[in-house]
């Protein structure tokens, strides 16, 4: 972190958008203690993605199950989970080479919604269908996917380990979708 | 090597591979699960997924003429994948390659089924790692 007085940062204000913007934030002293910090928007979003796990795990403390209580190995995949929906969401048209369309902004938010708000992380994959798929895998090694896209219902595809195959669909939201994950751990 | 190209047609021996490059180039890896295996979501695509058919040449060769083009992973899979979950193999040379191929879920429908995509990942082997 480096310290600038708003005269400094003034007359400087390119170099100090490039610093705050190549990771370096800014902390701009004012009187009456009302600093200012210039960060990226990267990092703010980082921030808020940060602050947004920690408002859930204090949500989930009210819960008596202490194992639906993320530890800090869920915290992180969700973190990861969130920079991967992050990566989606700049693919441009033409992504795959065959045409791909990018992904919707709404898309992107509903999903992210969804992400942070699962019990359970799934590992996440873009589709050329303008949809993402969540895939999860339990300890009897079936395999389930559930794909997300702008419509209100998502397709839920599960392999069991037989080999056998159902469809089906559910609601696209957090809650149904951590209902059905809990009955495929369960 | 054009000129050593022979005829090709529709007609996939079973032993014949098949050959995808895995977009996005840049992220590729994006399609790789945690425990090696590909996403069944690279091969969602409604246009028909594209493929380079091997035509017996080996992975080296193949893989080397694919990087021309493309960048990042290469997977293989069997003719005989496809054909065990019904998917259809169309062979559709085009002004970038006269091995480019398709692979469609039915004759009527290019998308493959989920199905179809999860059988097909998990036959698919990396060949340029």
């Amino acid at each position: 972190m480096v310290k600038a007085r708003q005269m400094e940062v003034r007359s400087n204000i390119k170099k100090y958008f490039d610093m705050a913007y190549e990771g370096t934030p800014i902390i701009v002293p004012r009187k009456e203690n009302k600093n200012v910090v210039i960060i990226s928007e990267s990092e703010y979003s980082r921030l808020g993605r940060i602050e947004r796990i920690f408002a859930y795990a204090e949500r989930l403390k009210g819960i008596k199950d202490d194992t639906l209580i993320p530890d800090k190995a869920d915290i992180d995949i969700r973190t990861e989970n969130l920079d991967k929906l992050f990566a989606i969401s700049t693919l441009e048209d033409n992504w795959n080479g065959n045409g791909a369309p990018s992904f919707p902004r709404k898309l992107i938010e509903k999903v992210h919604g969804i992400i942070t708000d699962l019990a359970i992380q799934p590992e996440l994959f873009p589709t050329a269908l303008q949809t993402i798929q969540l895939e999860y895998d339990n300890s009897r090694k079936d395999h389930m996917e559930i794909e997300i896209g702008m419509e209100d219902m998502s397709e839920v595809f599960v392999v069991g380990n037989s080999g056998g195959e159902s469809i089906e669909r559910i609601e696209s939201t957090a809650r149904a979708i951590n209902e059905r994950v809990g009955a495929f751990y369960g | 090597m054009r000129g050593l190209v022979h005829f090709m047609d529709n007609i996939f021996p079973k032993t014949e591979k098949l050959y995808r490059a895995i977009y996005p180039p840049k992220v590729s890896a994006m399609y790789w699960r945690k425990d090696g295996t590909i996403s069944s979501a690279a091969f969602a695509d409604s246009q028909g997924l594209s493929v380079e058919r091997g035509d017996f040449r080996s992975d080296n060769v193949v893989v080397n003429s694919m990087l021309e083009r493309f960048t990042g992973y290469i997977v293989s899979l069997y003719a005989r994948d496809c054909f065990n979950v019904g998917a259809i193999l169309r062979y559709l040379p085009s002004n970038n390659s006269v091995y480019h191929s398709e692979i469609h879920g039915s004759e009527s429908k290019k998308l493959l089924s989920k199905s179809q995509r999860y059988y097909l990942a998990k036959k698919a082997r990396i060949v340029n790692k």
